[in-house]
Order: structure tokens, then sequence, then C-alpha cells
């Protein structure tokens, strides 16, 4: 076979060596394609499953880890919750639009897959320098194609991230999250039952868009290049989707299927391969059977990304009643292929058997590599002159950059509150909705911390659990299970990969101290264009609960003359790099002062106080703290026109990051049964003001509250337009 | 006599199962969910048409449905003087019919708008509703096509019948807006000329329980079974 060939499939000479070797015969053009789409990063793993494999994926209430369409977590009686998170960025930056509303049309596919209902979605989405002419374009394009699927097909979109660096410019990310519940004895799983079932194709007919789109995923880009591939981004309909959603659901609940995949990143040949191999059988498919929108040749049926199509084993004698639901709900079916026992993958097509290759060499002997890392060379120390540094400044430092800035501008381009069981929408510390028809609540918040990371791997991404996880104790939500989105640049590079390697480890300890094993997740590598890597970014979803939603708490202020008090330890000034950063102390913030370590042991002791003194009723609002520091949360916090008095030692204080950082607000008569319920669990705590109406006050400093407010919610839309 | 009521659902609704929770939770009667196919329709002193993109929004919001087989059967029903309820693509769906005037245009600033609204009623009389003149309802709004736009007659029809429902206003604090969506004269809701027939972008339904942030969205209800 010729070596160009080979290369455009992405696979290496070497990789092509081993199959040629195993078949000990040609490929044909479509088993190449094959090959293509399942060796790549994007459906293998190849750079990351020895690393992945080190995190802990299981605990009393996993019902599912990784390995499936979603993970799934127990939820008491019989209610689960299944959630994952995926990144559609090279699509999305190809075509914002198009790219991040599919991203939010597979993920939401995954978690109805499993015979859950989505309850919610997040997002985190990163870009680059607003300055840079695209960011603009990408921005309104990625919120309006999330708002335009999501909005459409009917659920809420509770909160998520959304940052600008300057690493991005070349390549935006677009995580998308979904939850969904299921009930516990009607989860559905991708391994057929029997042999002889029939498979059968559901959904949206097959076009050309998307072929080669989980390659492209795993290329790295050159500028040049964005033009040629845009034939390559999916193109979604979330009406269908939404008439596919109620259909399979229906399906399922009448116990009409067996099992079911769905066609996500490569296709009908993912799908298809991962039904086989997750069930150790064979399949045979005619691909003259599958649904077409245009004529196609077998090579493009099988590599084809046309969104809203899925893949079901049925029992024959259910054929009838399932073609009559999908009917109801103008949903193209057909059978085209079956179960066999030969633990072949065969694709037929004009009677021809276009591909015929055992499962074995296509998933088990898939590629996996042990690349080459460096750790990150010790940070010289150095102290930082902050002399020169006014309060006024630091202020207006946050209020001119648009990472410290509200968000309602892309916040309200999504619909929050349909399905009428939203509890907390974007914006606050973490996205909660009740699970329907119950008085449990499901809290989940999307981070990462790529600044902390790239100065320390390891402790950068214990910091990034740690911020989820006060995400959700700041709502007296406990912490429960962690999705994953790995989203790095090439492997090829031993820092970068030392990078994942490292992070992977950071998230390994984090996560056995809290308790909340990685059930699903997704890895996105070669983030890099002209040579410029992206900050890595290891997205965390992380999804906790409380048994009554009466006991919540509120991130916003509640009543004038209620005590505002901190918790936890704060970042030394020279130790807290969003400061330096964002204060522009220092312009090459990465090159010195490591980070502080993190103390999780500390971080579990604040979480319980404040767990124990929100059952008690005691809080009256909290919010925790991260970048920006106390200042930031406390701008977070103002509702209903009511801002803050307070009094520090040194102003810099409020604008240092922390450890087990919160701010919490509780009534004056609490005072004492909060401040002695805190000394007796030996945890520290400042006191350092008030709320008040219609002011903001710092060591007896007054400042305009209008004029602060309407930047701070304002100026969002005006630096973006 | 229990007040009895239905919840109409087209393919891509995506409010109907909150317009049925609303309808159980509040009127305690008999709540019936039909499908768009049908040919009937029970005999039930409310009808609601549910937000969602019905049938994708496919040619323009509301006009696919307006199409259905169930629309004979809702018009005999609004011709009964019963009450019908449109909420966001429901109001949109009335537009297409015929039911109501005017139509819903694009937002303002062109953008989908999803954010808690303030509004107040605007002449009295309509659609049973019994809320203080100046009462401010804090209501969620979820749109694209939220606009209300009519020619200068038709509005001075409106004007004239006091079929303006609800109009959109600033809320108690800062930061809110007089106008969210560019409607002409601030609309948020009409009735048709005898007053049984309602349409408004802001959803009731995501108003009511004690746990949504508000529990103004009651009122509707409420209005309709005292």
């Amino acid at each position: 076979m010729n070596e160009d060939l080979i290369l455009q499939h992405g696979l290496t000479l070497d990789e092509f060596k081993v199959i040629r070797k195993y078949l000990n015969r040609d490929l044909s053009i479509e088993e190449l394609g094959i090959f293509s789409a399942m060796w790549n990063e994007h459906c293998c793993y190849k750079t990351s499953k020895k690393w992945l494999k080190k995190l802990p994926t299981d605990n009393e209430i996993v019902i599912q880890g990784p390995g499936e369409n979603a993970g799934v977590i127990d939820l008491q009686d019989n209610d689960g919750i299944a959630f994952k998170i995926e990144s559609h960025n090279h699509p999305s930056y190809i075509e914002p639009f198009n790219g991040s509303a599919t991203g939010v049309g597979g993920i939401l596919r995954d978690i109805f897959t499993m015979g859950a209902r989505p309850i919610a979605t997040l997002d985190s989405i990163r870009f680059g320098l607003i300055e840079t002419e695209k960011t603009k374009y990408l921005l309104n394009g990625v919120v309006n194609g999330i708002g335009h699927y999501g909005n459409c097909i009917g659920i809420p979109n509770i909160g998520g991230e959304c940052e600008f660096e300057s690493t991005y410019d070349f390549n935006n990310l677009v995580n998308a999250m979904a939850v969904g519940h299921v009930q516990k004895d009607k989860i559905f799983y991708s391994k057929p039952k029997s042999i002889g079932g029939l498979i059968v194709y559901i959904g949206s007919k097959t076009g050309k868009d998307g072929i080669h789109g989980a390659s492209m995923a795993s290329d790295v880009f050159s500028e040049e290049d964005e033009d040629e591939k845009r034939p390559s981004v999916q193109v979604g309909d979330p009406f269908m989707e939404k008439l596919l959603m109620e259909g399979c659901l229906e399906l399922m609940s009448s116990g009409l299927i067996e099992s079911m995949q769905d066609m996500g990143a490569a296709g009908i040949t993912s799908s298809s391969v991962e039904m086989a191999s997750k069930g150790n059988v064979g399949v045979c498919i005619n691909l003259d059977k599958v649904p077409l929108r245009q004529p196609l040749s077998a090579y493009e049926i099988l590599l084809s990304e046309s969104q809203e199509r899925m893949l079901a084993v049925i029992d024959k004698k259910n054929n009838h009643k399932v073609r009559e639901i999908l009917q109801k709900w103008q949903i193209d079916y057909e059978v085209i292929g079956e179960i066999t026992d030969t633990k072949r993958v065969v694709f037929e097509s004009n009677n021809k058997k276009v591909v015929d290759l055992p499962v074995e060499i296509i998933v088990d002997d898939a590629p996996e590599y042990d690349r080459e890392f460096y750790i990150p060379r010790k940070r010289k120390n150095k102290d930082f002159d902050f002399s020169k540094i006014k309060l006024e400044d630091m202020i207006n430092n946050l209020l001119t950059n648009l990472n410290y800035l509200d968000k309602s501008w892309v916040f309200d381009q999504y619909d929050s509150t349909v399905m009428g069981d939203t509890i907390r929408e974007p914006g606050q510390s973490s996205g909660i909705v009740k699970i329907h028809g119950t008085q449990k609540v499901i809290g989940a918040s999307t981070d990462c911390n790529p600044l902390y990371i790239r100065i320390n791997p390891y402790e950068g991404m214990k910091y990034t659990v740690a911020e989820s996880y006060r995400n959700l104790i700041a709502c007296n939500i406990n912490p429960l299970a962690i999705t994953n989105n790995l989203n790095f640049a090439s492997p090829l590079d031993p820092n970068i990969m030392g990078e994942l390697v490292l992070s992977i480890h950071g998230l390994k300890t984090a996560a056995i101290k809290f308790n909340t094993p990685i059930v699903s997740g997704n890895v996105s590598l070669y983030n890099q264009t002209n040579e410029i890597p992206i900050k890595p970014t290891p997205v965390i979803g992380m999804v906790g609960s409380n048994m009554d939603l009466n006991k919540i708490n509120t991130n916003k202020f509640c009543e004038i003359g209620n005590k505002i008090l901190i918790l936890g330890k704060q970042l030394t000034k020279n130790f807290s790099p969003y400061l330096l950063q964002d204060q522009k102390i220092t312009f090459n913030i990465c090159e010195f002062n490591d980070l502080e370590v993190l103390d999780l042991d500390f971080e579990k002791k604040i979480a319980n106080c404040v767990l124990e003194l929100s059952d008690l009723k005691c809080i009256m609002s909290c919010n925790d703290i991260s970048r920006g520091g106390i200042f930031s949360a406390l701008l977070k916090m103002q509702y209903k026109d009511m801002g803050f008095k307070v009094k520090v030692p040194d102003p810099i204080d409020l604008f240092c990051e922390y450890s087990a950082g919160y701010v919490i607000e509780i009534r004056s008569k609490d005072f004492e049964e909060v401040t002695s319920f805190l000394t007796k669990k030996g945890a520290e705590y400042l006191e350092i003001g008030e709320v008040i109406k219609e002011g903001i006050e710092i060591n007896s400093k007054k400042f305009d509250y209008f004029d602060i407010m309407n930047k701070y919610r304002n100026d969002f839309e005006k630096i973006i337009s | 006599m229990s007040f009895k009521s239905a919840v109409i659902t087209f393919p891509g609704s995506n409010c109907d199962r909150d317009a049925l929770c609303y309808l159980n939770d509040l009127t305690k009667g008999e709540v019936h969910n039909i499908w768009h196919e049908e040919t009937s329709l029970p005999k039930v002193d409310l009808v609601i048409l549910p937000g969602g993109f019905s049938f994708g929004d496919y040619l323009r919001s509301g006009a696919m449905a307006s199409k259905s087989k169930i629309i004979h059967e809702i018009v005999k029903h609004a011709n009964d003087n019963r009450y019908l309820l449109g909420i966001c693509n429901g109001f949109q769906i009335l537009t297409e019919i015929g039911l109501l005037e005017g139509a819903l245009i694009r937002n303002k600033k062109l953008k989908f708008l999803g954010k808690n609204c303030f509004i107040k009623k605007k002449f009295k009389n309509n659609f049973n509703l019994s809320i203080k003149d100046n009462q401010i309802l804090q209501i969620p709004v979820a749109h694209n096509e939220g606009n209300f736009y009519c020619d200068t007659e038709t509005l001075n029809l409106l004007k004239n019948n006091e079929q303006i429902a609800f109009e959109y206003c600033k809320g108690e604090f800062s930061n809110t807006e007089e106008n969210i969506n560019g409607s002409i004269e601030a609309i948020a809701g009409i009735t048709n000329k005898k007053k049984n027939v309602l349409g408004m972008m802001p959803h009731p339904e995501r108003a009511y329980s004690d746990f949504h942030q508000s529990q103004d969205g009651r009122l509707i209800i409420e209005s309709l079974i005292s």
C-alpha cells in the first residue's frame, strides 16, 4: 500500500506494519479507513492509556466507571446519575457554531444511550485574547452553537466556565458536559446480549459530513489548514436529536431493545466495533441498507460522522413494535445487520465483503505508547515588589479583565430553567438541579486552573480538583465523582507529556483523598498551532448531591447587617500566581516561585466545617475563594443591591488566592455559635466585615457601588462587542 | 366541579412536561396530555400550548405546528369561550393560527434570551387575571423570537379593546431592563378580543414551586380556578 495514503490516514508506518503482519495480506481502502478511525488518539487513547489506568475509578457508589458511553453513580433508592464531559475543540475552531453545537449533541447522546434522561448540561470554554481578531468571532459562534442545540432540545444549561488567555488564540477549547437521571434497574449498556440479534440503525440519514473528524481531532493544526478542513465538521440538527431522544427513551422504557451505541466520532465504524468488542462477538453489517442522504461509497459510509444517529441491537421478534414507535417520532429506522459468533467485524457492500477483520486486531492490538516525558525544572524563588500597587489599581485591574467580569452575556444565551427543576443557575459556584419528583438535588461544576498546572502540574491539578470540590461544598453539596477532559498540546514534546503524566498523578492523589472516583472522561491532544502549545488544561467536571433541597446554600448575599467571615488559608503574596499575573506584578510568572503544596486534609477539614454549619442552618450564603481572592468572591455575592464593608490588615490580602478558602455570611445572632464551633474544630477564621446596602467599603475607604457593579455586570459585553 | 385542563405536545415541544406539572400541582384536577395528531379534544376548561421548538422552528416559529391536526379542535375550544393559554412557542403558534394578532420576531439584540424578567399587568379583565394594578411579577423568559410586533392599526386595536395583558418593566433593583427584547410598547402578552385566549412569552410554569426563584406564575392558574 502507498505510503502517502497510509500517512494521510494518520497512521505511522510502524503502526501499519503491525496490521500488515497480523493480517498477512493487503488491506482494502475501507479497512485502512477503519484503522485510521480506531487507532487515533481520540478513539484508542494510545498516548494516555498507560497513565489513565492509574486513576481511581471505583468506590461504593460507582455503578459504571470509564469504558461505557457515560459513567453512572448511585444516588440511593432507584436513582442513578449518568454523566460525562467531552471535547469538541478542533471542530469548534474550524466552524464555531456547528462545532460547538454538535459537541453538545454528542454528549447528550452519550447520556441517553445509557437509558438516562439528560437533566443538565455544563460547559468549559476557553478562548484567546479578545484583542485577537478571531476571538470575537469564535466566542460568538461557540456560545450561539451551545445555546442553539441545548435550548432547542430543552436541557437546562446550569453552569460552566469561560476564560481568555493568549495560548488559546489558535486553539480554542470547547468541553461540554451532560448529566442525566436513570433508574438503576433500567441502565442500558453497549454490550449486545444474544447471537443473532438484529443490528438496527436509528436516526438521521448518513451524509458526507464529518468524514475523518475523529482523526482530524488528533492532528496538529497549521493555519492554512482551516479552510481545507471545513467539510469535516459535522452539522447538527437539535430538533432531530429531540425526536431521537424521546424515541430512544420510549424504546428503552418499553424494554424493546437489548443494547445501544451512539454513532459519534468515527460513526458506524466505532459503534459497531465497540459493540462487538464489548460483547466478545462479531458483527455483520450490510452497508447498502444504511439510510443515505446522498450517494456515498462504502468508505464514506463507514467514516461519516453525521449526527443524531444510533445503533441498537434488538430481538427479531420486536422488530415490528420498534418500527411503530419510531414512526410516531418520524425517525428513520432500518435493520442493517446482525450479531454473529465470529468475533469478526464484517461490512458488505454490493454483495462483496469490503471489510473482514478480527475484532482483536482493531481493539486489543491498538497501539499503546509509553512516550518520553520530562519533569518540569525547579523554579527559582523571587521576592516581588508590591510596594507600588494601590487598592484602586487592583480593583481596576480586575474590572478591566474579562476573566473577572460577570459572564451573563454568555449564560443569558442559554436556557437554564427549562424542565422546571433548576435550583441554581449559571454564574453561581455550582449549578444545581432537582431530581424530578424527589427532594434530591444534583450539583455540578466544571473547573480548570491552567496557570497553576503549567507552574506545577502535580500540585496544580490538586488545586483544580480542590476548586471543583469547594464549588460544590460552598452550596452544601457533597462531592461524589468526577469526569475529566484532558486537553493538552502535542504529547510528542516530552515537556508536554510531562505535564500530562504529572497532572494525572495530581488528579489521582486528590480524587483518592476526596473519595471522588473518575467515572468517565475524554482526552484531547495536539492542541497546538504554529508551534504554540496551549497551557495544560485538564478540565474537571465534579458532581455531588444533597438529599434535601431545603438544605442547600445560596452564593448570594441574604441580608443587610449580616457578618462576613473568611475560612481557609491565604497563599502568600509571592506564591499567589493569579495575583502576580493579573495584577501585572510580573510578566513571566511561569519562571519563578513554585506553587505552595496543597494540604488536602486541610481542604477536607474546612469543607466538613462548611457542610456541618450549613446543616445547622448557620450559613446564610457562602462562596468559594479562587482566582481574584476574597474581593472577587465578594463581587460575585452581590445581590439585590447589597454590597460589603470590610477591614483587613493589608488590602493586597483581598486579592490573594486561598487553599480551602470560603467566604461565609452569618447572622450576628449566630456569631457565637459559629465561632465556637470553628474554634472547637481547630479551624481558623477571620471576621472581616458585614453586608451593607448599596456600598463597597474597604478599610474605611468608600467606593462607588453602582460604578463598580455597572462595570462588573456590563463591561463584558462592551469589551467583546 | 373540578377544573379540567390539557397540554398539547408537538414534536419539538420541550415545556410540555413542565406545563403538565404546573397544572397538576396547581389545579389538582384532571390534566390531559394530547399528542398533536389527535383529532379530538376532551372538554376541558383550559388548554395550554407549551413552549419549545415545535417542528424545530423550521420555516418560522410556530408555523408548522399551526397546521397540525389538533389545531382544528383548539380553535373550536377557543370559539367555545374556554380558556386557551399559549406560552412562548405556544404564543407564536397562536399568532400563526390567527387566534392572536401580531407576530413574534427576533429579539432586538438578535440573541437568545434566557433570564428572569419582570412584567406587570397592562389592562384589567384579561383572561380573568386577578393581579394587583402595580404588582410586578418575576417570571423567566427563554426565547429567540419574543419581540412582539404589529402595525399601528393593530396596536391601536389592541389598546382600544384593552387586549394587552402584560408589559415588561423594571424590577425593584438596579440592573433590570425596561424592555428586554425590543417588543413594541414592551408588550409581553396579549389576549384575543373576547379575552379568553392569552399568549405570553414569559414562562409561568417555571415560577410556581417553592424551590423556584419566584412563585408569581401561580397567579395565572389561581385566577382561573377562583
